[in-house]
């Protein structure tokens, strides 16, 4: 565990000190505090439960219900349809242009903020002072709100006052350094810089953190074996960072995925398009076309996609320790 | 790997530094255009250091906008999510924890998976329910939906928070004759202070940052929270961007420092068994 991290508190009220002399009531025997009292455990998971169930498994059970209906404007369910809905989705080009750019979208995205995520976690993990602060530094994107910081980046890009292309200019690297949400082709690569930008932080510390849990004593014995720093990297950080790796990854598919705030505050989708993912495209077929129907099919098939990732989560999460 | 040796040390300091900057660049950026005039803002070509200081962007922003409207929103809406997400989570997390009864995993699993939905994913039938209810353009429509969504990652923190607090100390409270609810308010809440502040810090972030609730349960304003009143300055003919600046800045600062001081516990908490090693 790293600095602090949450080690099990020391502190106990000198009055509760556990005493070998006291006689256990029957009741409390054994592992007595996880004994059944299943009803009390239900007693006190009721009122989550039922709250989850209400908004959250509920809904879920309507939009799947919805999927198979034909919908009026307002969104009422007017008569079965089947896959009617489905097929009509699936017949539109847009749409599966948008699904092939959803995953486009995530595989890139993903891809990039893991190598920027590497960089910077073993940046860090040589000591230095104000190393901490460094650290701190880059935690300040995740930190900051997703919808404001997007907007921010419309400003950063601005083609005529953007400081970000006066600082290009100025630094010599380009002359005409391009419209970034003007450009078609270009607007998808801008859009996905900020989802990655915000990415980058999670990324760094999770890896960060993976890195400082592996013992220190297989870096003292490479030392003695004459290993050089290259050989330590491949054969000690890498296989000791696996684990976190593949959550880190994981975790990072299943938000780039699910990034509504930067596409929709930044361009809409647009332009004709283009910056669309299943996401943004679900939230605007629904609310700003009020095709219902279709919308649904979307989140059943977002649902889908989640569920599967969650599952190798809980695999991965649960096979070491708990 | 690059710690040998001063040289390889100043290299990867510089590096960082460098880094460091390409990433904080967006902010860099704001505290520029905030401090600077409007004619300053849209000079070309454009500059860094602002020549005068225009700290009345702050003001004026404040008096022409409905800012104050848009923060209270925010506060209302992110402090009740907060303490409902807190009231709910407590009991499940320490069930969780600590009971030993049929369909645990499951539970457990359901938990887990929920924290990995999109509130787009529900956001159709949710409106509905909204609608239903007639929760929209209401405080409490946005409070429930932001709970929702902050509710199934608190109970899977706390109870692991909770998990790493030895038994004994409670099964001593017991014998000394608390009661369960004793126990839990008195013992169990206390030592596990700090994974009960990343519960509270992490359910008023969630409600703060929210943007999709916002966009889809209001239309009015005076129940616009800042993350969505904040999108009307850019238009599409006209932009307020020494407003926006400010707006930003303000809107984003306090949450930043309470993200500070439940970060390690975030990570901790999402890496799980990976990090523990």
């Amino acid at each position: 565990m790293q600095e602090g991290g949450r080690d099990p508190p020391s502190y106990r009220p000198s009055c509760l000190q556990t005493r070998e002399e006291v006689k256990l009531p029957a009741r409390l025997k054994g592992n007595s505090l996880q004994a059944s009292e299943a009803k009390l455990a239900y007693l006190f998971l009721m009122p989550a439960t039922l709250f989850l169930c209400a908004f959250m498994f509920f809904p879920i059970f309507r939009v799947i219900q919805s999927s198979f209906y034909a919908t009026d404007k307002l969104g009422g369910l007017s008569h079965f349809a089947g896959l009617e809905n489905y097929v009509t989705l699936f017949k539109q080009s847009t749409f599966r242009m948008i699904l092939f750019q959803s995953v486009y979208w995530t595989v890139l995205a993903v891809a990039i903020k893991t190598l920027f995520g590497l960089i910077l976690a073993s940046l860090l993990n040589v000591e230095y002072r104000g190393r901490r602060f460094a650290r701190t530094l880059i935690v300040i994107p995740w930190a900051s709100s997703a919808p404001i910081s997007a907007i921010l980046w419309i400003w950063v890009y601005h083609s005529e006052f953007g400081l970000l292309n006066h600082s290009l200019r100025a630094l010599g690297i380009t002359q005409n350094p391009p419209i970034w949400l003007g450009t078609p082709g270009l607007v998808f690569y801008s859009v996905i810089w900020v989802d990655i930008w915000l990415g980058i932080p999670f990324m760094t510390l999770v890896f960060l953190a993976g890195m400082q849990a592996v013992s220190v004593d297989l870096y003292e014995a490479a030392n003695v074996e004459g290993a050089n720093a290259l050989q330590k990297y491949y054969h000690i950080t890498v296989p000791g960072i696996r684990d976190v790796l593949l959550i880190a990854t994981l975790l990072s598919t299943l938000w780039t995925f699910n990034d509504f705030n930067t596409i929709y505050v930044m361009t809409r989708g647009g332009p004709v398009n283009s910056t669309h993912i299943i996401i943004t495209y679900l939230y605007m077929t629904t609310f700003e076309r009020l095709r219902w129907g279709q919308g649904a099919v979307m989140a059943v098939i977002t649902l889908i996609i989640l569920s599967f990732c969650a599952w190798i989560y809980s695999r991965l999460y649960f096979r070491k320790g708990d | 790997m690059l710690s040998r040796g001063r040289v390889g040390r100043g290299f990867v300091i510089f590096i960082t530094i460098v880094l460091i900057f390409f990433l904080l660049f967006p902010f860099f950026v704001t505290i520029s255009t905030m401090l600077k005039p409007a004619r300053e803002i849209y000079a070309t070509p454009p500059y860094w250091i602002p020549k005068g200081l225009a700290l009345y962007n702050f003001v004026n922003m404040w008096k022409f906008h409905p800012f104050a409207q848009y923060f209270t929103t925010s506060a209302i809406v992110a402090f009740s999510t907060t303490a409902l997400t807190t009231l709910l989570c407590v009991p499940a997390a320490y069930a969780l924890a600590r009971f030993r009864f049929k369909g645990k995993k499951i539970f457990f699993f359901a938990f887990l998976a929920i924290q990995m939905f999109s509130p787009i994913v529900v956001i159709i039938s949710l409106f509905k329910i909204m609608v239903f209810l007639q929760l929209l353009n209401t405080y409490f429509g946005l409070i429930l939906a932001n709970t929702v969504f902050a509710l199934s990652f608190c109970t899977w923190m706390l109870s692991g928070y909770f998990k790493t607090i030895p038994l004994d100390i409670e099964e001593a409270a017991l014998i000394d004759g608390c009661s369960r609810l004793q126990t839990i308010q008195r013992i169990m809440i206390p030592i596990s202070a700090p994974g009960v502040a990343t519960v509270l810090i992490y359910s008023f972030i969630l409600a703060w940052n929210d943007l999709i609730f916002a966009l889809a349960f209001t239309t009015s304003v005076n129940k616009t929270p800042v993350t969505l009143g904040i999108q009307n300055f850019v238009g599409r003919f006209y932009s307020q961007w020494d407003y926006l600046t400010c707006a930003a800045f303000l809107a984003t600062i306090p949450v930043v420092v309470m993200f500070l001081f439940i970060e390690r516990q975030l990570v901790t908490g999402i890496a799980g068994g990976a990090v523990k090693g």
